[in-house]
């Protein structure tokens, strides 16, 4: 099938190497003057470029759990919480800035025990026990931290870098650095919660100042996984095709009366894309053509993990097809965000969710996929160690976890730690910017390499401030 | 009354919070070398004996180039051609195919053009993308503006009465400190992003000031000052202090309630303190400021700031007239630039908000200058500029090929030299609107709240409930694009497949993309198949054998006569049509026939209409402007 991704852009060479300024973007420039070399008449800003060193991961499946999952009630295990629940947070932690004022509320312990799994004995709470069998693949980042305390900044920061809203997303970056693996297929796919949106919406999985091309596509499952994929109702695929070749005609006219050019030839093979991918997307989302023992693996026969469990699969299909970053949302509007009871709320989304992350990992490893793709979970960021309303906790963007697993990344470990009680990142501190710096990485991307010249600035997914790769990673 | 005199050059040293010392760089008069700083001066034409092809000015300026390069311009484009070109490009819409065979001249057409209110709805797009504008907050709750859609209608309409454009900056900068019943007109400074329930409101504050003199500096200046809020511009000899000056001449009218929307500037009060803020951070306030402009921009002399009649500071007006003094290099030049470029896709300088080192030089210019001049020199009138742009014989090139047209493509592949009328899509908004009047939608209503016609639920389930509620009155579904409700988190699809910007930053040229999801929207949403099976009912209304239905939709589209051999190929389609509708079921075919039916056809004839228009819409010709 095809897409967006292959979809020619059509910005003249002039406007691009202008947009990209003096001596910036080299990896994406060199990739277009090749280009163009190859291919004089069609710039095709989707081609597969080379990373800057040999990648780790070629592709990303990012599993966002949206809303902000608790950090200490899952992959950071804090026994002083346990020790001072139901107290006040000790005055040496200082003022602490929270969204709901909730710094003078008691400390909630965790919500269920935590226990060593498997043979590294890393830590994982009784909430993800599917996810927890797979602990010797996990490298848990602990000390996360962003820069706000609100859902759509820290939203636009987890997923573009930037709390304000408008830059592109990772996977935008990612497919503007290394284009797509399958010149019929996007580079940047989005498996959105059919639940509801994210806190910020649309402009989370934007290209920003990229070009459209890089945006990332929303798919879903069923029969009309892509907007305006299927011709609407009432004009029948041999009706549709009749039309088809009548336009095909008509355009060879028009060209042949004024003249041929890079535009209107790139407008027939967009035309052409469009009209091959009606057929193929159906199929690549078709996924009665897996077993039964696939369709278990996910959870698809559990009322309560179909929904998402489809989504992996979906996940795992895509990757295989060649897309490079897949993202799959969990959560709708409101999602992890346990304001008001941690154990309700969590139960809801872990119990959804764990069962088909675990299935993922397995499937992965079983098909060889492991080892070039990186597996990626996190929110925007984690919960407070204070409760809030009781049995809830608000948000905590100082310090949460991520993990990630595959594409050679040693697992069975955490890296860095909170403080105590989990409210702060005190070791081995990895901002957003060092998580992303360290993403493109495993691809092979520099972060410092990876730039665009938009309103007179050299932009770079990790902005201008320093980014540091995280090295023990 | 209060006069202040700020002095524009001084270096600024003072100690920061950490014994660090800011040290503002002198400006040097190599700095005022850039050609975008030295002052505008109309420059000679060029000297070029009886051409018999120049029309006026601009043309001597692009013949004398074209000729250096040892190429001459192309013919004339057809007069059919050239009433298509200039509706759309003047108006966004189709023209009607009886003024397409009108008899009429060219020059006086343009002059109903740029009359029409129809021109002030196309211009108003240009600078809503500019203005980055939209009806919401953006962020989270992505709550509506209530009162937004008046500075929509307030640009429209001073497009259309020809405000000068010197009016148009002062009004959109200081409306409130001299005419304050244009205050809405501000509302430009606050157009972009805001996160009204955001915890620390200094942040927000402070997000917005640095946001809005950004946008200021960008738009009116063409210099991206917003590079230097957290360092000195790292190309431009553009300080830390500049940025944070200018930003004081906006500090005194922001002013910010939790959970509140945003509206239009308002002072209230004597101003306070302005910062320098280290690193750019809310948090870091450094050495004091005054209110001042870009010192590389600025002559010698200080500006004057004089406390307003209503009260006001004075600040923005004395800014907006400090833009608009004819002294002024950048103002000039940035408008006229972005003008050509909305007629020739692209700019004389095609970095059209970077008039800076990083920016580009002009391919033309003394042409650039000139129309700088003259523009100034017509005071600041805008459809004057127009109105010599598209009645320049380089306008009225053809862009057909012939001889002349392969020569200069090969020995101007870029088209630098304007050797040729460049080819270019309309935008989604343009499409959109085309399409409204292929179907004969006709008389167009003005002014009022955004609506919202239908979307797909796939599409408005990735907003929060109730974001994306249609418009009850089904007429309000087809009523121009530029009406059309502007949610910061969801662009109109249609819009966004077609590169609609996202309203996040000041957005001075659209990409050009072309891409397969551009061809799904238009060959299968139900919006376009909705519009085709209404135009197919329009023309069924004086239409009714198959040859005189597809010239007639031709013409419409493309304002011209179908060659026999596109009827031959449209004949052999609605046999074909006719042929396989004999296999499918009434219920399905009713589902693309011509709404409203006309009572003499059949379900089983009458499909092949709307399927046909929908076949045009999607034509090559339909959306390009030759």
């Amino acid at each position: 099938m095809a897409s967006i991704a292959s979809s020619l852009s059509l910005l003249s060479r002039r406007q691009m190497l202008a947009s990209m300024g003096g001596g910036a973007g080299l990896l994406a420039l060199q990739a277009m003057l090749t280009e163009e070399r190859a291919d004089a008449a069609v710039p095709d800003l989707c081609a597969p470029r080379e990373p800057h060193y040999t990648p780790r991961a070629t592709r990303v499946i990012w599993l966002f759990m949206h809303g902000g999952p608790s950090h200490v009630d899952l992959f950071d295990p804090k026994p002083e919480l346990i020790k001072y629940a139901g107290k006040p947070i000790p005055e040496s932690f200082g003022n602490v800035m929270t969204r709901r004022n909730v710094a003078k509320n008691p400390l909630l312990g965790p919500i269920k025990p935590f226990r060593p799994r498997g043979e590294s004995g890393l830590e994982v709470s009784d909430f993800l026990p599917h996810t927890a069998k797979h602990a010797d693949r996990l490298c848990v980042i602990r000390s996360m931290h962003g820069d706000s305390v609100n859902h759509p900044q820290s939203v636009y920061q987890m997923n573009t870098g930037n709390v304000l809203m408008g830059h592109p997303s990772v996977g935008s970056w990612v497919a503007y650095g290394l284009g797509t693996l399958n010149r019929d297929m996007p580079a940047f796919v989005v498996l959105p919660d059919p639940g509801g949106g994210l806190k910020g919406g649309p402009p989370a999985w934007g290209s920003g100042y990229l070009p459209a091309s890089y945006q990332g596509v929303t798919m879903r499952p069923g029969e009309a996984p892509i907007l305006n994929l299927a011709p609407q109702p009432g004009i029948t695929s041999q009706r549709q095709a009749d039309a088809f070749s009548t336009l095909r005609g008509i355009n060879r006219e028009f060209i042949r009366r004024i003249g041929d050019d890079d535009q209107l030839q790139a407008r027939i093979a967009a035309y052409e894309l469009a009209f091959r991918m009606q057929a193929a997307a159906p199929a690549l989302v078709d996924i009665s053509q897996e077993t039964k023992a696939t369709h278990r693996l996910y959870g698809l026969e559990n009322k309560e993990t179909a929904e998402f469990g489809r989504r992996c699969l979906l996940a795992r299909r895509m990757i295989e097809q060649g897309v490079r970053f897949v993202q799959v949302h969990s959560g709708d509007t409101l999602g992890w965000d346990a304001h008001k009871d941690v154990l309700s709320n969590h139960t809801k989304y872990c119990g959804s969710t764990d069962l088909p992350v675990a299935g993922l990992l397995t499937d992965l490893a079983q098909r060889g996929l492991l080892d070039d793709t990186l597996v990626v979970w996190c929110g925007e960021f984690g919960r407070m160690p204070m409760s809030e309303q009781g049995k809830g906790r608000d948000h905590n963007p100082w310090g949460y976890c991520s993990w990630l697993a595959g594409a050679g990344v040693e697992g069975g470990r955490a890296i860095g730690a909170t403080d105590p009680i989990g409210l702060r990142a005190t070791e081995d501190k990895v901002h957003v910017r060092d998580f992303h710096a360290t993403l493109l990485h495993l691809m092979g991307i520099d972060h410092m390499e990876l730039s665009y010249f938009h309103n007179g600035l050299e932009e770079r997914l990790t902005g201008p401030q320093t980014a540091h790769v995280v090295e023990a990673i | 009354m209060m006069r202040v005199c700020i002095p524009l050059i001084f270096m600024l040293v003072t100690a920061l919070a950490k014994g660090q010392k800011y040290q503002e760089l002198p400006i040097l008069k190599e700095d005022r070398e850039h050609w975008s700083f030295v002052p505008i001066e109309r420059p000679e034409l060029p000297e070029l004996k009886e051409d018999g092809w120049s029309n006026n000015p601009i043309d001597i300026f692009i013949l004398a180039k074209l000729k250096r390069a040892g190429l001459q311009p192309l013919t004339k484009a057809s007069h059919a051609a050239l009433v298509r070109r200039a509706y759309l490009d003047l108006t966004g819409l189709l023209p009607d195919y009886r003024e397409v065979t009108a008899d009429k001249q060219y020059e006086q057409l343009v002059d109903e053009l740029l009359s029409s209110p129809r021109f002030g709805e196309r211009q108003a797009q240009f600078w809503l993308d500019l203005a980055r504008f939209a009806e919401t907050d953006g962020f989270e709750h992505d709550k509506v503006r209530a009162d937004a859609w008046q500075y929509r209608d307030w640009v429209i309409d001073a497009f259309n009465r020809n405000l000068p454009y010197d009016e148009f900056i002062r009004k959109q900068l200081a409306a409130d400190e001299f005419e304050e019943d244009e205050r809405i007109a501000t509302m430009f400074c606050l157009s972009g992003p805001d996160m009204p329930d955001i915890n620390s409101q200094n942040e927000r504050r402070h997000s917005l000031l640095n946001e809005m003199t950004s946008t200021v500096g960008a738009v009116f200046m063409g210099l991206q000052v917003g590079c230097a809020q957290c360092h000195d511009h790292k190309f431009d000899p553009i300080s830390q202090a500049d940025f944070y000056r200018m930003r004081a001449i906006f500090q005194p009218a922001v002013h910010v309630v939790k959970n509140q929307s945003v509206r239009e500037l308002r002072e209230q009060g004597e101003p306070s303190k302005a910062y320098l803020m280290v690193r750019g951070d809310f948090d870091k306030p450094g050495p004091e400021i005054k209110p001042g402009v870009i010192r590389v921009v600025a002559t010698d002399d200080p500006i004057e700031i004089q406390k307003s009649k209503s009260g006001t500071s004075g600040r923005r007006l004395a800014l907006a007239n400090w833009m608009t003094d004819k002294r002024n290099p950048l103002t000039a030049r940035v408008m006229v630039n972005r003008i050509w470029q909305q007629h020739f896709g692209t700019g004389l300088v095609s970095t059209l908000s970077d008039f800076g080192i990083m920016g580009t030089s002009p391919t033309h210019p003394e042409l650039l200058d000139w129309l700088a001049a003259e523009l100034q020199y017509q005071n600041w009138d805008l459809k004057a500029i127009h109105r010599l742009i598209v009645t320049s014989a380089t306008y009225m090139q053809a862009s057909e090929e012939d001889e002349i047209y392969r020569k200069n493509k090969l020995a101007d592949p870029d088209n630098v030299l304007l050797s040729r009328f460049p080819r270019q899509r309309l935008d989604g908004e343009a499409i959109r609107d085309a399409m409204l009047v292929a179907a004969g939608f006709r008389e167009f209503e003005m002014k009022g709240p955004g609506v919202r016609p239908p979307i797909q639920e796939e599409v408005s389930q990735t907003l929060l409930k109730n974001q994306w509620n249609v418009s009850p009155d089904e007429k309000d579904h087809y009523r121009r694009s530029i009406y059309i409700f502007a949610r910061r988190n969801l662009r109109y699809p249609l819009f966004e497949a077609f590169d609609r910007p996202d309203a996040n930053v000041s957005c001075p040229q659209r990409q050009k993309s072309t891409t397969a999801p551009q061809a799904l929207i238009l060959f299968n949403s139900k919006l376009s198949l909705d519009l085709a099976r209404r135009m197919a009912s329009d023309i069924l209304l004086t239409v009714r054998n198959d040859e005189d239905f597809i010239r007639e939709v031709l013409r419409r589209c493309w304002c011209r006569e179908p060659e026999p051999e596109v009827m031959e190929v449209a004949r052999a389609y609605f046999i074909k049509n006719r042929k396989s509708a004999q296999e499918i079921s009434l219920d399905q075919l009713e589902k693309v026939t011509p709404i409203p039916l006309p009572a003499d056809l059949s379900i089983r004839e009458a499909a092949v209409y709307s399927e046909f228009c929908l076949i045009a819409f999607n034509t090559l010709e339909f959306i390009i402007i030759q």
